[in-house]
């Protein structure tokens, strides 16, 4: 496994950071993710700090040094850190139990999965494209996708920053999955709040992060973010990595048994069986074909390994 | 549904004039064995089992082949004859050599030559990303010998990869398996897909593979694909996916520090895509792995200045 990584998070001019993010890798797989507590909830930075750990610790305890199953792993992942808010507000006797949001990726053997719920991002980006991105869980976003409202009037929607799921909060979370997504060298995927989105034109994003110089473009793309947040910039996270093996060269390096001549043979053996169901029916191979061939072929032998 | 693994037969095993020792090798469509002779010389011995036509029960010889699977499991057969007929012509040092072939067990055997060593694909995870370009220029080299005495019969591997070159202890390597080759003048087999590697088989190989455009530099290819998985520790991309979209780095753009360029040239040169641009036989390409002019991997700091000083002064 190999790619570069880069994650930053800062306050922007809020007073505090609500947002935590990580990343952690064993030999064979990696974590990354992002938790956007919600402010005017109470502890919002606890809800994120929870989701965070908890998912982290989850996925050390489990990715040895894979994990068997990524999807599984994400979908218990998400929704015991959910429990694990709604416990530690029932300890405390919160009166309501914080909230965040939650996005997180598991990359192994050079695919991608990744679960969110609520807004905060994640991008898969080749070439300067986005190939995949998560659908936020707000209606207004959902509204500019369905056309019903603009990109521009959405910036200034009363219910913007509206979610309808997150971890922690009174309703179960709706955890929406990717598909498994194959990664090439160069590929770059980044996870971010939407103080980094947010504030962004569509296009900053793959545009910045074309070259896959994650360790500049990071930076560079919170700076921008900051700047255009204003005197009100929100809490930015970001963690992008570029991905450095090849999804067809590692599986195959790796799984080089597979490509021993022995099991190509199989594939051989399916056409015989797809042919014999086809309208040309088998030549015969009779007793004496079988002995006159064996006849041939040792004559061949003699004669020629003198 | 997944077809079930076949039972080799058991070690002590008399087949014919040989006993059997143990299991080599378990696929598909064979079982391949380690054996002595009568004169307890040891040989190879390849059993034509299918194991999704006949299946061999623990403590059984013969295999039960059911009714309806008897004519494909028959013509299957064939391929194997293909193989041995294959075999049977060459005689060459870097070439797996056919000893017999005979019936037992309602199925037939293919005796070859055993050889102590180990396969180049060991050889690679083994030695990962430290095979050096002396190795690679003198095994492919030999290799190289044989592969045209293949040619030279008409006949095409068609599945060169690193798992079906074997290293003898003594260092020659010797090209094995030919359970793909096909003589490439007889057409009776359309119903036969031919069967490939992803990563090493040559483009025009995909897609039920267009017979004249199989040639030399369809091993070409797959030799080429074999030194860049020496470079590499892994199979390079496949080639159908190359087509669509080729994301394999070029080898002079991806050790331009550990080989010499004229071999990473010819590495990138049997690779070529397409096969009017590859070496088109194996002389020609022969002949580039034995160029001794080679360029120096490295450009010393003294030796841009000079060159550059070089180019100023004309």
């Amino acid at each position: 496994m190999k790619f570069t990584i880069y994650q930053e998070s800062r306050p922007g001019k809020r007073p505090t950071n609500e947002d935590r993010i990580a990343y952690s890798y064993s030999r064979d797989a990696l974590l990354m993710v992002v938790a956007d507590g919600m402010g005017g909830h109470l502890h919002g930075e606890v809800a994120a700090q929870i989701a965070v750990q908890f998912i982290t610790e989850s996925f050390q305890r489990e990715a040895h040094p894979q994990l068997k199953d990524p999807f599984l792993f994400l979908s218990a992942a998400l929704t015991n850190a959910h429990h694990a808010i709604l416990d530690y507000a029932a300890d405390r006797l919160l009166p309501e139990a914080p909230r965040t949001t939650c996005v997180a990726c598991i990359v192994q053997d050079s695919i991608a999965y990744w679960a969110h719920a609520g807004d905060s991002r994640l991008y898969a980006l080749r070439g300067g494209r986005i190939i995949a991105q998560t659908r936020d869980h707000s209606r207004v976003q959902r509204m500019v996708e369905d056309g019903l409202i603009t990109a521009e009037a959405a910036i200034h929607h009363p219910a913007r920053n509206r979610i309808f799921s997150c971890l922690g909060g009174g309703n179960a979370p709706q955890i929406d999955f990717s598909k498994k997504t194959p990664l090439m060298t160069g590929d770059v995927i980044l996870l971010c709040s939407d103080g980094v989105w947010g504030p962004l034109p569509a296009d900053v994003i793959p545009r910045a992060l074309s070259t896959g110089n994650v360790v500049q473009a990071t930076p560079a793309l919170l700076n921008q973010a900051e700047a255009r947040g204003g005197d009100n910039a929100d809490n930015l996270s970001m963690i992008a990595i570029r991905w450095e093996d090849n999804y067809a060269e590692d599986t195959l390096g790796s799984v080089s048994t597979k490509t021993m001549p022995v099991d190509s043979f199989t594939t051989q053996m399916e056409a015989f069986a797809k042919a014999r169901k086809g309208a040309q029916p088998l030549p015969n191979l009779s007793d004496e074909d079988i002995e006159r061939a064996i006849q041939e072929i040792n004559s061949a032998i003699r004669k020629f390994s003198k | 549904m997944p077809p079930q693994t076949n039972v080799p037969l058991p070690p002590g095993y008399q087949l014919d004039e040989y006993r059997i020792e143990r299991q080599l090798s378990l696929g598909g469509f064979s079982i391949v064995y380690l054996a002595f002779d009568k004169e307890d010389t040891p040989v190879a011995i390849k059993e034509y089992l299918p194991n999704s036509l006949a299946l061999r029960s623990e403590g059984d010889a013969l295999p039960s082949i059911a009714e309806e699977n008897v004519a494909t499991f028959r013509y299957g057969m064939k391929c194997f004859f293909e193989e041995g007929r294959a075999l049977a012509k060459i005689s060459h040092p870097n070439v797996v050599r056919v000893l017999n072939f005979f019936r037992a067990n309602e199925t037939v055997y293919m005796v070859m030559h055993y050889e102590r060593g180990r396969t180049l694909q060991e050889h690679i995870q083994k030695h990962r990303g430290e095979i050096r370009e002396s190795f690679i220029r003198a095994i492919f080299a030999r290799l190289l010998n044989g592969l045209r005495e293949v040619h030279t019969h008409k006949l095409l591997h068609l599945d060169i990869k690193p798992s079906n070159i074997y290293l003898r202890n003594d260092g020659q390597p010797v090209l094995i398996d030919f359970g793909a080759a096909r003589q490439t003048l007889s057409t009776d087999t359309p119903l036969l897909k031919p069967m490939y590697t992803p990563g090493f088989a040559a483009p025009e190989q995909y897609n039920n593979a267009r017979r004249e455009l199989l040639g030399p530099w369809t091993d070409i290819y797959s030799v080429g694909a074999s030194m860049y998985a020496c470079m590499a520790a892994a199979a390079p991309q496949a080639a159908d996916q190359r087509v669509e979209r080729d994301q394999l780095a070029p080898a002079v753009k991806r050790w331009p520090e550990k080989y010499s360029r004229q071999m990473l040239e010819t590495v990138d040169w049997c690779m070529r895509l397409n096969y009017l641009e590859r070496p088109q036989s194996v002389f020609a390409l022969q002949k580039a792995l034995a160029d001794k002019d080679r360029s120096v991997p490295r450009i010393t700091f003294l030796g841009g200045l000079r060159k550059r000083v070089k180019s100023l002064i004309k």
